[in-house]
């Protein structure tokens, strides 16, 4: 056999082997997605659904102040839920990794991200009553004499934005620790050498490696906290709705699939910008 | 070594898990004799009620469950024909299902139409031209629950309490546009069944000013949690559906008709045109309608409600019946209105204002 | 080496100072203390009142019974949606690693044209919300006529731990690998039997963190599950409607139940797999 034809047939072996998996994505996740971005174009009239290609869903957004304080929303609370979990996350994956005997690292951690396998749906209804003018919260703090009346923190931004950080509190921990970990620690060695203190070998020598960790896990609370459904509607209080709300708002009660299609390109779209803005950190490396 | 000891052992394990649930999957499908899909609000999904029938019957009752009109029509126009046996649907919405063409005609002999309150047959709703399309099953109210301890029981007399600033922030709005802006109309004095677009500004002031002083607008669960703990002290469009199931913890709660009146909701049942299943579909209607089963959906685990049926008193007990109020039917039913019905375009109007208060 | 670095940091790190190591230290302690109490306050609220004695699961805690962990195993319909639930995961995540693994196989260790575009192309679901990969499955199903079932469900976690399994066991498929394989293609062994006796035991905790991973994913999938399924529902999907019909230490039962019981197949995989190995 010539090399060539060698070369030829391990080739198609190796499409062989690549295929199913692309062939999955492509049916189950390009296409479906490829006809949602069409029917966004269409519209939903009284009750029937018209296809004819026009902007009207995307006019209507834009025009729309209900539909449009979705995306603000969304925005305004996926951005404070990020900020706010890194800034809790990193100090707790900094005291596992540097403070907690190395012995009991492995157990710091799983515990700091052991309620995670408390279902979801579940954890949200618990802080719900956690929460509540009755909750455990409120009845300590008035028990105590702290405050005298009870604090509003359930049914409204703050209790979605409570919810959402517990759960990416545990998430970011994880990714950054094993940032952390993976730090040479000759690094840290040779700024002690040239006389730098805890401090400033913490932000010109730590912080910017980890960097890229805090990224990957601050994309992922982007992407999965702006599509969430779940917390928002549970712990929100229908005080204001988030785009996925809207979105489960448009299929549940009036069938309208174009309108949901074109807001769910939005949401799509938003995801993109903050791929665009993290896109220098994010890379999967084969070790 | 241990590594390949690892990929045997995971082997094995992958073998095992897979080899289970195929037989767990084969075992689930083969029980499964004959089926009836039942597209339903969630007090039919009690076993209580349908696990009877299934056994008297020999058949599985699939069930799903939606919750308000729009849902449901949203789910069937997703499905296939033959797709749904039996669907439940608010009485003042059968006829869009008719129009359809997607709800059959049943014999008016097979249905206990003479037990059923004269209230509540409501012919003009489950009749087209002559024929019977569905049948009442189930009615009671949206109105105003709330606590008796911590609000003044005589504001609650008036329907303007829920605008009003006197209660700003321990209020509750149950989250179904349709007996809401009913109330609201209702509120202004007028009829739900003259509910025209032109009502629609003087409704959405009022809905503007209910969000302001309203704590939330939630569906059951919220509801009865806020409720429950104190987190607010009265909800809009709530009643004896929301509350009598909390009254053994609860006893503070109450509900009343405020003197303008209140909304009455009806939810009928109905045989699907396409069933393959036309003759156990109906025999699942009759033992929804039979004084037992009724008297079992009265008081199903996921809302209670007064069964259309008057023969079901026979198989409640006096706590049940004092529960649901059946003796203070005849008052709230002249002083309530049923929902309103909007053409598509006016449904759109309400749907979008109802967003609108809520993005407010 | 560890304990070197341990020794020698703290001496030249806080030599001006003898006061900044406690200060840390105790600062460290308060707020482990603090986090670790937010993160369990959930947890623990939720398995105190699924003991409550009575029809609320809020305060107060009117005493202890087990009434809702009876009414929990009582319901039929709960221990069939627990049923769905781990099938899905199970299959779906077999079906998830196994695709996973074949593409980065190929990827890993052929040259084939375009083969950062397929990687991008794999690992893009991952980039987009859950909520859009169902809403894009449903309206298409709908189209196609093809009804909603477990089925459905599950090719949709498939979708989404596909890139999540090709990750893992791509980012592990180190080139120090290939000499073995090589060895094993000289004696004779074909693609096949490379892949199952020397590359997938090599890469053995890679893939079951990718199993175990997307076994927990799809476990606690909500959106997908919601949309794509009809009368057969998994977990999440049950617990949902039971939570919109009605307040009830029930749901805290459940919750707790799942909790309890997927921390103990934590421990286990923890002592069993990962314990050995551990480095020393």
């Amino acid at each position: 056999m010539s090399t060539a034809s060698l070369e030829q047939s391990e080739r198609r072996k190796a499409w062989g082997f690549v295929a199913p998996a692309l062939l999955w994505t492509v049916a189950f996740f390009v296409l479906p997605f490829l006809y949602m971005a069409a029917m966004s174009l269409w519209s939903r009239q009284g009750r029937e659904i018209v296809r004819v290609w026009n902007l009207d869903n995307y006019v209507r957004f834009f025009t729309e102040s209900a539909l449009l304080r979705g995306l603000t929303n969304s925005l305004e609370i996926t951005l404070t839920v990020t900020v706010l979990s890194v800034l809790l996350a990193y100090p707790l994956a900094w005291i596992i990794a540097e403070r907690v005997p190395k012995r009991w690292q492995r157990m710091a951690l799983i515990l700091a991200i052991l309620p995670f396998w408390t279902s979801y749906v579940v954890r949200s209804y618990s802080w719900l009553l956690v929460l509540s003018k009755g909750g455990v919260i409120n009845q300590a703090l008035t028990g105590i004499g702290l405050i005298a009346e009870p604090l509003e923190i359930a049914s409204n931004r703050t209790a979605t934005i409570i919810g959402f950080v517990h759960f990416f509190v545990m998430l970011l921990t994880l990714t950054i620790y094993s940032n952390l970990i993976q730090l040479s620690p000759n690094y840290r060695r040779a700024a002690a050498d040239l006389g730098a203190n805890a401090f400033q070998t913490f932000w010109h020598i730590v912080l910017p490696l980890t960097l890229p960790g805090i990224m990957t896990g601050a994309f992922l609370t982007f992407v999965l906290c702006i599509g969430d459904y779940i917390t928002p509607q549970i712990l929100g209080g229908n005080n204001e709705l988030v785009l996925p709300q809207i979105i489960m708002l448009q299929i549940g009660r009036r069938a309208d699939f174009p309108m949901a299609a074109a807001l769910s390109i939005i949401l799509m779209l938003a995801v993109t910008a903050a791929y665009a803005l993290c896109a220098r950190w994010l890379k999967i490396e084969r070790a | 070594m241990t590594k390949t000891i690892a990929g045997a052992s995971a082997r094995r394990l992958y073998t095992s898990v897979a080899a289970f649930a195929l037989t767990t999957f084969a075992a689930s499908q083969a029980s499964a004799a004959e089926e009836l899909n039942a597209l339903v609000w969630c007090d039919h999904t009690d076993p209580a009620l349908i696990e009877p029938f299934e056994q008297a019957n020999d058949v599985k009752v699939n069930l799903k469950e939606y919750e308000g009109t729009g849902a449901g029509l949203s789910i069937l126009e997703q499905s296939r024909p033959g797709d749904w046996d039996v669907m439940v649907i608010d009485a003042v919405d059968v006829h869009r299902v008719i129009d359809m063409g997607l709800l059959g005609e049943m014999p008016a002999d097979a249905l206990p139409s003479a037990d059923i309150f004269p209230e509540l047959r409501m012919e003009a709703n489950n009749t087209k031209d002559g024929k019977t399309y569905a049948v009442t099953e189930k009615f009671g109210y949206n109105t105003i629950s709330y606590d008796k301890t911590k609000v003044d029981p005589k504001d609650m007399e008036d329907l303007s309490v829920i605008w009003s600033d006197k209660y700003k922030g321990r209020i509750a709005l149950y989250d179904y546009y349709l007996p809401m802006i009913g109330l609201v109309q209702l509120g202004l004095g007028k009829k739900t069944a003259d509910l025209s677009e032109a009502d629609m500004p003087a409704i959405e002031e009022k809905l503007s000013a209910m969000k302001t002083v309203s704590k939330q607008v939630s569906d059951v669960v919220s509801s009865q949690t806020a409720l429950a703990t104190g987190e607010v002290d009265i909800l809009v469009g709530g009643g004896e559906w929301i509350t009598a199931s909390l009254a053994k913890d609860k006893p503070d709660l109450d509900w009343i008709v405020p003197k303008q009146g209140a909304m009455r909701w009806a939810q009928s049942i109905g045989v699907m045109k396409d069933s393959q299943k036309p003759d156990l579909a109906l025999k699942f209607v009759q033992y929804i309608l039979s004084p037992e089963g009724q008297a079992r959906l009265a008081t199903s685990s996921c809302y209670w409600g007064m069964p259309a049926n008057q023969k079901a008193g026979e198989h409640l007990g006096d706590d049940q019946k004092k529960a649901l109020r059946w003796d203070d039917q005849d008052g709230y039913l002249k002083n309530t209105q049923l929902y309103p019905i909007p053409s598509a375009e006016l449904d759109q109007k309400m749907q979008d204002a109802w967003t609108n208060m809520m993005q407010q | 080496m560890t304990t070197e670095i341990q020794a020698r940091a703290p001496a030249s790190l806080f030599r001006r100072s003898s006061l900044q190591p406690a200060l840390v230290s105790v600062l460290s302690w308060l707020y482990l203390i603090v986090i670790y109490a937010f993160i369990f306050l959930p947890v623990a609220v939720l398995v105190l009142f699924s003991f409550q004695d009575g029809r609320l699961p809020v305060p107060p805690f009117n005493g202890f019974s087990l009434q809702w962990y009876e009414t929990v195993f009582a319901d039929r319909k709960l221990m069939a949606a627990l049923t769905n639930s781990f099938l899905v995961a199970i299959l779906s995540s077999i079906l998830a690693c196994l695709l996973g693994f074949l593409a980065a196989y190929a990827l890993a260790r052929y040259r084939l044209p375009g083969s950062a575009l397929q990687r991008g192309l794999l690992i893009a679901p991952m980039t987009v919300s859950y909520l859009i990969i169902a809403l894009g499955m449903l309206a298409m199903l709908n189209t196609l006529r093809i009804p909603l079932s477990l089925w459905t469900v599950g090719i949709g976690h498939v979708v989404i731990n596909l890139p999540l399994c090709f990750a893992i066991i791509y980012a592990s498929m180190g080139d120090h690998h290939i000499n073995i394989e090589r060895a094993a293609r000289d004696l004779g062994a074909n693609d096949f039997k490379v892949m199952a006796l020397v590359t997938a035991p090599m890469l053995m905790p890679s893939i079951l963190a990718a199993f175990f991973l997307s076994v927990t994913f799809s476990w606690d999938e909500f959106i997908i599950a919601f949309l794509l399924s009809r009368f057969d529902v998994t977990l999440p999907v049950e617990i949902w409607s039971m939570l919109r019909s009605g307040l009830n230490p029930k749901t805290n039962a459940v919750g707790s139940l799942v909790f309890l019981v997927s921390v103990a197949v934590l421990l286990v995989l923890e002592l069993a797999l990962f314990g050995r190995s551990r480095k020393p």
